[in-house]
């Protein structure tokens, strides 16, 4: 049996809830990180060179978010309706973790470079960048590693 | 019709024994589409006044250029022995039909009337074109992406009203 948070079978057992649902929660991801690349490519200094790297951050950041809020609400509900099934699973956790650390890290990149303009294209904003893009692609390949039952503990019990 | 080449490269077993090389060219085919589709969304954006605005969408465009088309390359080539590997369920399913036709009309897009807008001299399309192109080509490849998530995951049968 999985538990039941309110409203978590519906999105369970309805036969396109969990499928709309995933879709929704990939087609936002690809959206959120397709920009978020975009900029961090620029701030390695490999990518979008004609935009300054102090004009691509900021007039990216509202699409990054209007992506950041679908995928969020979409992963909570996937969550939300399997919450034993994910709880079991390490490259769940991982992904988790990771997630954390790429939030910490665009702290770290505001630090850097709210200062001055020239701080954005210094080698702590450089690494900064790089830094994130391997994080994001490592959570991009956990969250799909999590559909298969690698390194999963089964709590569902029968 | 094409059911025998189908049923020749799912006898290729591409991935052969392996259970690990589905998961990691599915792994590189999503960063792939990542990679493009932040090089489109760039553009698009510019073409509906939004995002980079401080340079011309023909400036944004050429910037993009190369990783729209690295992502496509790269998705071509992980997404064909994707394909290969699954090949006989993938015929029979019309939600991988679907994804296909909207691919193929997605790809002529981007590359006629969609390359002819977004490099084009400032001035010479109106805004409203601008947008209009923009849009499109975001809907079109969102709906690419979406269909191909869908494959395997909804009933096979659930398009066969629209691919027979």
């Amino acid at each position: 049996m999985e538990v039941n948070l309110p409203g978590g079978a519906y999105i369970r057992e309805s036969t396109f809830g969990f499928s709309i649902l995933l879709t929704i929660h990939v087609v936002s991801m690809c959206w959120f990180l397709g920009l978020v690349l975009m900029m961090d490519l620029r701030l390695v200094g490999i990518a979008n060179l004609r935009t300054k790297a102090s004009e691509v951050s900021p007039r990216l950041l509202p699409w990054q978010i209007v992506g950041f809020i679908v995928m969020a609400i979409s992963g909570v509900l996937l969550f939300w309706a399997q919450p034993l099934r994910y709880f079991g699973k390490t490259f769940f956790w991982i992904k988790m973790g990771l997630m954390i650390l790429a939030g910490i890290n665009a702290g770290v990149i505001h630090l850097i470079t709210h200062r001055s303009e020239a701080a954005w294209d210094s080698r702590a904003a450089k690494f900064a960048g790089a830094a994130s893009i391997v994080l994001w692609v490592a959570i991009l390949a956990l969250g799909r590693l999590v559909a298969y039952d690698w390194m999963t503990t089964e709590y569902l019990v029968e | 019709m094409l059911l025998p080449f189908f049923k020749w490269m799912e006898g290729l077993a591409v991935y052969g024994p392996s259970i690990y090389l589905g998961p990691a060219v599915n792994i590189v085919h999503l960063s792939a589409m990542v990679t493009f589709l932040g090089a489109l969304l760039i553009v698009d954006l510019r073409l509906l006044g939004a995002g980079l605005t401080q340079q011309s969408t023909a400036t944004v465009a050429r910037d993009a250029q190369p990783w729209l088309l690295g992502g496509l390359i790269i998705l071509t080539l992980t997404g064909i022995p994707a394909v290969m590997a699954t090949a006989t369920l993938q015929y029979s399913n019309s939600v991988f039909w679907v994804k296909m036709y909207l691919l193929a009309i997605a790809v002529i897009y981007t590359f006629t009337v969609r390359r002819k807008v977004a490099f084009a001299a400032e001035g010479r399309f109106g805004s409203g074109t601008m947008k209009a192109v923009g849009l499109l080509s975001i809907v079109m490849w969102l709906m690419v992406a979406a269909f191909a998530r869908l494959i395997m995951m909804i009933p096979a049968n659930t398009f066969e009203f629209l691919v027979g």
